[in-house]
Protein backbone atom coordinates (compact mmCIF):
# COMPACT_ATOMS: atom_id res chain seq x y z
CA UNK A 1 0.00 0.00 0.00
CA UNK A 2 1.41 3.04 -1.16
CA UNK A 3 0.89 5.79 1.66
CA UNK A 4 2.25 9.71 0.91
CA UNK A 5 3.48 11.46 3.69
CA UNK A 6 2.92 15.12 4.36
CA UNK A 7 4.33 16.93 7.42
CA UNK A 8 1.75 19.90 8.86
CA UNK A 9 4.50 22.45 9.94
CA UNK A 10 2.62 24.21 13.44
CA UNK A 11 4.13 27.67 13.43
CA UNK A 12 3.19 30.07 16.31
CA UNK A 13 2.44 33.33 15.20
CA UNK A 14 0.20 34.89 18.14
CA UNK A 15 1.83 37.99 19.53
CA UNK A 16 4.47 37.02 22.62
CA UNK A 17 3.57 33.06 22.16
CA UNK A 18 6.18 30.24 21.71
CA UNK A 19 6.64 28.00 19.10
CA UNK A 20 4.65 24.68 19.55
CA UNK A 21 7.09 22.30 20.70
CA UNK A 22 5.66 19.60 18.64
CA UNK A 23 4.63 19.40 14.87
CA UNK A 24 2.05 16.79 13.33
CA UNK A 25 3.06 14.40 10.93
CA UNK A 26 0.57 12.83 8.30
CA UNK A 27 0.72 9.79 7.23
CA UNK A 28 -1.99 9.45 4.05
CA UNK A 29 -3.28 6.33 2.90
CA UNK A 30 -6.10 4.13 2.81
CA UNK A 31 -6.33 4.87 6.99
CA UNK A 32 -4.27 8.34 7.70
CA UNK A 33 -1.85 7.87 10.62
CA UNK A 34 -1.07 11.21 12.18
CA UNK A 35 2.03 11.13 14.14
CA UNK A 36 2.64 14.01 16.88
CA UNK A 37 6.40 14.69 17.06
CA UNK A 38 7.96 16.74 19.81
CA UNK A 39 10.50 18.97 19.65
CA UNK A 40 14.25 17.94 21.15
CA UNK A 41 13.67 18.11 25.42
CA UNK A 42 9.61 18.36 24.90
CA UNK A 43 7.81 15.91 26.90
CA UNK A 44 4.46 14.97 25.69
CA UNK A 45 2.01 14.13 29.02
CA UNK A 46 0.73 11.00 27.90
CA UNK A 47 -1.63 10.97 31.12
CA UNK A 48 -3.71 13.45 29.14
CA UNK A 49 -3.29 11.95 25.73
CA UNK A 50 -2.77 14.41 23.13
CA UNK A 51 -6.27 15.23 20.59
CA UNK A 52 -6.47 16.30 17.05
CA UNK A 53 -9.81 18.31 17.40
CA UNK A 54 -11.12 17.95 13.95
CA UNK A 55 -13.46 20.74 12.09
CA UNK A 56 -16.75 18.32 12.22
CA UNK A 57 -16.09 17.65 15.78
CA UNK A 58 -14.10 14.57 15.65
CA UNK A 59 -12.13 14.33 18.19
CA UNK A 60 -8.90 11.97 17.75
CA UNK A 61 -6.43 10.99 20.30
CA UNK A 62 -2.97 10.34 20.39
CA UNK A 63 -1.41 7.34 21.67
CA UNK A 64 1.43 5.06 22.22
CA UNK A 65 2.32 1.95 24.43
CA UNK A 66 5.77 3.09 24.98
CA UNK A 67 6.17 5.11 27.73
CA UNK A 68 8.90 6.74 29.96
CA UNK A 69 9.16 4.73 32.90
CA UNK A 70 7.38 6.32 35.34
CA UNK A 71 4.22 6.26 32.49
CA UNK A 72 3.67 9.92 32.53
CA UNK A 73 5.51 10.80 29.11
CA UNK A 74 5.57 9.54 25.70
CA UNK A 75 8.58 8.14 25.10
CA UNK A 76 7.99 7.86 21.15
CA UNK A 77 6.18 10.14 19.50
CA UNK A 78 2.25 8.72 19.98
CA UNK A 79 -0.27 8.34 16.90
CA UNK A 80 -3.68 8.15 15.70
CA UNK A 81 -4.76 6.28 12.84
CA UNK A 82 -8.07 7.90 11.02
CA UNK A 83 -9.96 7.24 7.77
CA UNK A 84 -9.55 11.04 6.84
CA UNK A 85 -10.18 10.15 3.25
CA UNK A 86 -8.13 12.58 0.19
CA UNK A 87 -10.09 16.03 1.30
CA UNK A 88 -8.17 18.74 3.36
CA UNK A 89 -8.56 18.61 6.78
CA UNK A 90 -8.41 21.68 9.10
CA UNK A 91 -8.31 21.29 13.23
CA UNK A 92 -6.96 21.91 16.12
CA UNK A 93 -4.15 19.81 17.82
CA UNK A 94 -3.97 19.58 21.64
CA UNK A 95 -1.40 18.62 23.72
CA UNK A 96 0.09 19.67 27.36
CA UNK A 97 3.95 19.38 27.34
CA UNK A 98 6.46 19.34 30.20
CA UNK A 99 9.74 20.38 29.02
CA UNK A 100 12.56 18.61 30.25
CA UNK A 101 14.23 21.26 32.54
CA UNK A 102 11.15 22.37 33.50
CA UNK A 103 9.04 21.39 36.37
CA UNK A 104 6.01 22.63 35.05
CA UNK A 105 3.32 21.62 32.57
CA UNK A 106 1.67 24.04 29.40
CA UNK A 107 -0.97 23.68 27.27
CA UNK A 108 -0.58 24.27 23.71
CA UNK A 109 -3.70 24.20 21.38
CA UNK A 110 -2.96 24.93 17.51
CA UNK A 111 -4.83 25.24 14.10
CA UNK A 112 -3.66 22.52 11.49
CA UNK A 113 -4.44 22.18 8.30
CA UNK A 114 -3.55 18.87 6.07
CA UNK B 1 -5.10 17.54 -3.73
CA UNK B 2 -2.41 16.09 -1.25
CA UNK B 3 1.56 17.55 -0.86
CA UNK B 4 3.47 14.21 -1.33
CA UNK B 5 7.31 15.21 -0.15
CA UNK B 6 6.26 18.88 0.65
CA UNK B 7 5.95 20.67 3.48
CA UNK B 8 2.63 21.98 4.37
CA UNK B 9 2.13 25.29 6.95
CA UNK B 10 -0.63 25.63 9.05
CA UNK B 11 -3.10 28.10 8.68
CA UNK B 12 -2.91 29.85 12.42
CA UNK B 13 -2.70 29.07 15.24
CA UNK B 14 -5.85 29.47 17.18
CA UNK B 15 -4.11 29.98 20.62
CA UNK B 16 -0.99 29.05 22.56
CA UNK B 17 -2.14 28.68 26.66
CA UNK B 18 1.70 29.11 27.04
CA UNK B 19 2.72 32.41 26.51
CA UNK B 20 6.23 33.94 26.80
CA UNK B 21 6.49 35.04 30.30
CA UNK B 22 10.64 34.99 30.06
CA UNK B 23 10.74 32.48 33.22
CA UNK B 24 8.75 34.12 35.57
CA UNK B 25 5.08 33.99 36.38
CA UNK B 26 2.71 36.43 35.32
CA UNK B 27 1.59 38.50 38.07
CA UNK B 28 -2.07 39.36 38.26
CA UNK B 29 -2.70 42.64 37.32
CA UNK B 30 -3.17 43.74 40.79
CA UNK B 31 0.96 42.61 40.92
CA UNK B 32 1.66 44.11 38.16
CA UNK B 33 2.94 47.61 39.16
CA UNK B 34 5.72 47.36 42.09
CA UNK B 35 4.26 51.25 43.80
CA UNK B 36 4.23 50.50 47.22
CA UNK B 37 0.43 51.49 46.68
CA UNK B 38 -0.22 48.94 43.87
CA UNK B 39 -3.48 46.95 45.17
CA UNK B 40 -2.29 43.30 46.12
CA UNK B 41 -5.53 42.61 47.34
CA UNK B 42 -6.24 38.72 46.13
CA UNK B 43 -9.15 38.46 44.39
CA UNK B 44 -12.18 36.83 45.22
CA UNK B 45 -13.11 33.34 44.84
CA UNK B 46 -16.56 32.33 42.95
CA UNK B 47 -15.94 28.76 42.14
CA UNK B 48 -19.09 26.85 42.69
CA UNK B 49 -18.21 23.59 42.97
CA UNK B 50 -16.24 22.47 45.92
CA UNK B 51 -14.66 19.10 47.37
CA UNK B 52 -13.81 18.34 50.85
CA UNK B 53 -15.68 21.63 51.75
CA UNK B 54 -19.32 21.46 52.83
CA UNK B 55 -19.85 24.93 51.39
CA UNK B 56 -18.54 27.06 48.84
CA UNK B 57 -15.35 29.06 50.41
CA UNK B 58 -14.46 32.44 50.12
CA UNK B 59 -11.33 34.61 51.02
CA UNK B 60 -13.27 36.95 52.70
CA UNK B 61 -14.61 34.02 55.27
CA UNK B 62 -10.94 33.51 55.45
CA UNK B 63 -9.42 36.87 56.81
CA UNK B 64 -7.04 36.22 59.91
CA UNK B 65 -5.91 32.91 58.51
CA UNK B 66 -3.14 32.65 55.76
CA UNK B 67 -3.74 30.97 52.28
CA UNK B 68 -2.52 28.80 50.23
CA UNK B 69 -3.97 28.49 46.56
CA UNK B 70 -2.61 25.57 44.30
CA UNK B 71 -3.41 25.57 40.82
CA UNK B 72 -3.41 21.85 39.82
CA UNK B 73 -4.86 19.23 37.63
CA UNK B 74 -4.57 15.54 38.06
CA UNK B 75 -3.73 14.71 34.97
CA UNK B 76 -0.48 17.27 35.19
CA UNK B 77 2.30 14.85 36.62
CA UNK B 78 4.09 17.54 38.19
CA UNK B 79 1.14 18.59 39.93
CA UNK B 80 0.48 15.13 41.47
CA UNK B 81 4.40 15.07 42.00
CA UNK B 82 4.01 18.05 44.25
CA UNK B 83 0.95 16.69 46.38
CA UNK B 84 3.07 15.18 49.07
CA UNK B 85 4.71 18.72 49.90
CA UNK B 86 1.21 20.42 49.95
CA UNK B 87 -0.46 17.25 52.10
CA UNK B 88 2.63 18.00 54.61
CA UNK B 89 1.67 21.59 54.51
CA UNK B 90 -1.45 20.89 55.16
CA UNK B 91 -0.45 18.17 58.21
CA UNK B 92 1.58 21.02 59.88
CA UNK B 93 0.05 23.93 59.65
CA UNK B 94 -3.80 23.89 59.63
CA UNK B 95 -4.41 24.02 63.07
CA UNK B 96 -1.60 27.22 63.03
CA UNK B 97 -4.00 29.29 60.74
CA UNK B 98 -3.10 28.15 57.03
CA UNK B 99 -5.93 27.24 54.79
CA UNK B 100 -4.98 25.24 52.13
CA UNK B 101 -6.92 25.51 48.54
CA UNK B 102 -6.85 23.29 45.75
CA UNK B 103 -8.00 25.23 42.55
CA UNK B 104 -8.50 22.13 40.13
CA UNK B 105 -7.98 23.40 36.21
CA UNK B 106 -8.39 21.67 33.52
CA UNK B 107 -6.03 21.92 30.75
CA UNK B 108 -8.24 20.20 28.25
CA UNK B 109 -11.95 20.01 26.99
CA UNK B 110 -14.46 18.42 28.87
CA UNK B 111 -13.53 15.15 27.19
CA UNK B 112 -10.46 14.44 28.13
CA UNK B 113 -12.44 13.92 31.91
CA UNK B 114 -10.96 16.43 33.75
CA UNK B 115 -13.86 18.31 34.66
CA UNK B 116 -15.90 15.45 35.95
CA UNK B 117 -16.38 15.87 39.50
CA UNK B 118 -16.49 12.28 39.92
CA UNK B 119 -12.30 12.01 38.51
CA UNK B 120 -11.54 14.77 40.51
CA UNK B 121 -13.24 13.49 43.81
CA UNK B 122 -11.30 9.69 42.84
CA UNK B 123 -7.90 11.86 42.66
CA UNK B 124 -8.07 13.32 45.75
CA UNK B 125 -8.81 9.93 47.42
CA UNK B 126 -5.96 8.38 45.76
CA UNK B 127 -3.13 11.35 46.43
CA UNK B 128 -4.24 11.90 49.99
CA UNK B 129 -5.59 14.81 49.55
CA UNK B 130 -8.25 16.00 52.55
CA UNK B 131 -8.07 20.16 52.23
CA UNK B 132 -10.67 21.92 50.39
CA UNK B 133 -10.76 21.93 45.89
CA UNK B 134 -12.56 24.02 44.18
CA UNK B 135 -13.42 23.00 40.58
CA UNK B 136 -12.32 25.65 38.09
CA UNK B 137 -13.62 24.40 34.99
CA UNK B 138 -14.21 27.45 33.25
CA UNK B 139 -10.91 28.54 34.34
CA UNK B 140 -12.30 31.94 35.75
CA UNK B 141 -9.87 31.62 38.97
CA UNK B 142 -6.95 30.71 36.84
CA UNK B 143 -7.46 33.72 34.40
CA UNK B 144 -8.40 36.48 37.30
CA UNK B 145 -5.12 34.99 39.21
CA UNK B 146 -3.02 35.43 35.59
CA UNK B 147 -1.90 31.83 36.46
CA UNK B 148 0.00 30.15 32.79
CA UNK B 149 1.60 26.82 34.55
CA UNK B 150 0.82 23.68 35.81
CA UNK B 151 1.24 23.59 39.22
CA UNK B 152 1.24 27.26 40.50
CA UNK B 153 0.97 28.78 43.49
CA UNK B 154 -0.31 31.92 45.37
CA UNK B 155 0.44 32.61 48.98
CA UNK B 156 -2.30 35.22 50.66
CA UNK B 157 -1.72 36.56 54.22
CA UNK B 158 -4.28 37.34 56.89
CA UNK B 159 -5.46 40.87 55.57
CA UNK B 160 -5.65 38.98 52.16
CA UNK B 161 -3.09 40.45 50.37
CA UNK B 162 -1.19 37.99 47.54
CA UNK B 163 2.41 37.97 49.14
CA UNK B 164 4.49 35.41 47.32
CA UNK B 165 3.52 33.34 44.01
CA UNK B 166 5.59 30.73 42.20
CA UNK B 167 5.31 27.40 40.00
CA UNK B 168 7.18 24.36 39.48
CA UNK B 169 7.09 21.09 41.19
CA UNK B 170 8.91 20.59 44.41
CA UNK B 171 9.47 17.98 46.98
CA UNK B 172 9.27 17.56 50.65
CA UNK B 173 12.36 19.15 52.07
CA UNK B 174 13.93 19.66 49.40
CA UNK B 175 14.89 23.35 49.24
CA UNK B 176 11.89 24.90 46.91
CA UNK B 177 9.93 23.04 49.76
CA UNK B 178 11.66 24.59 52.48
CA UNK B 179 11.44 28.21 50.98
CA UNK B 180 7.48 27.55 50.66
CA UNK B 181 7.62 26.07 54.40
CA UNK B 182 9.61 28.99 55.30
CA UNK B 183 7.05 31.79 54.01
CA UNK B 184 3.87 29.95 55.64
CA UNK B 185 5.76 30.45 58.85
CA UNK B 186 6.07 33.82 57.88
CA UNK B 187 2.72 34.55 57.34
CA UNK B 188 1.42 32.83 60.36
CA UNK B 189 3.78 34.34 62.74
CA UNK B 190 2.52 37.82 61.84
Amino acid sequence: MSRTLVAVLLIAVAACGPAAPFHLAVEHGRVSRLRLVGAPGARINARLKPALELEDGTVLRFDSPHLTPDSAYFFDAPTVDAPLGDTPHTGIVRASVCSAGEQLCRTFAVAVRF
Amino acid sequence: MRFPGSFVTASVVVTSLAAASNGRLRRPAVMAASTPSVDTSAPELSNTSWLNADHPLRLAGLRRRAVLLNFWVFTCYNCTNTVPSLVEFDRRYRDRGLTLIGIHTPEFPPYAGEHDKGNVARALAKLGITYPNAQDNDRHTWDTYGIQYWPSFVLIDKRGKIRYTGYGEFHLNDAEFRTWDGRIRELLAE
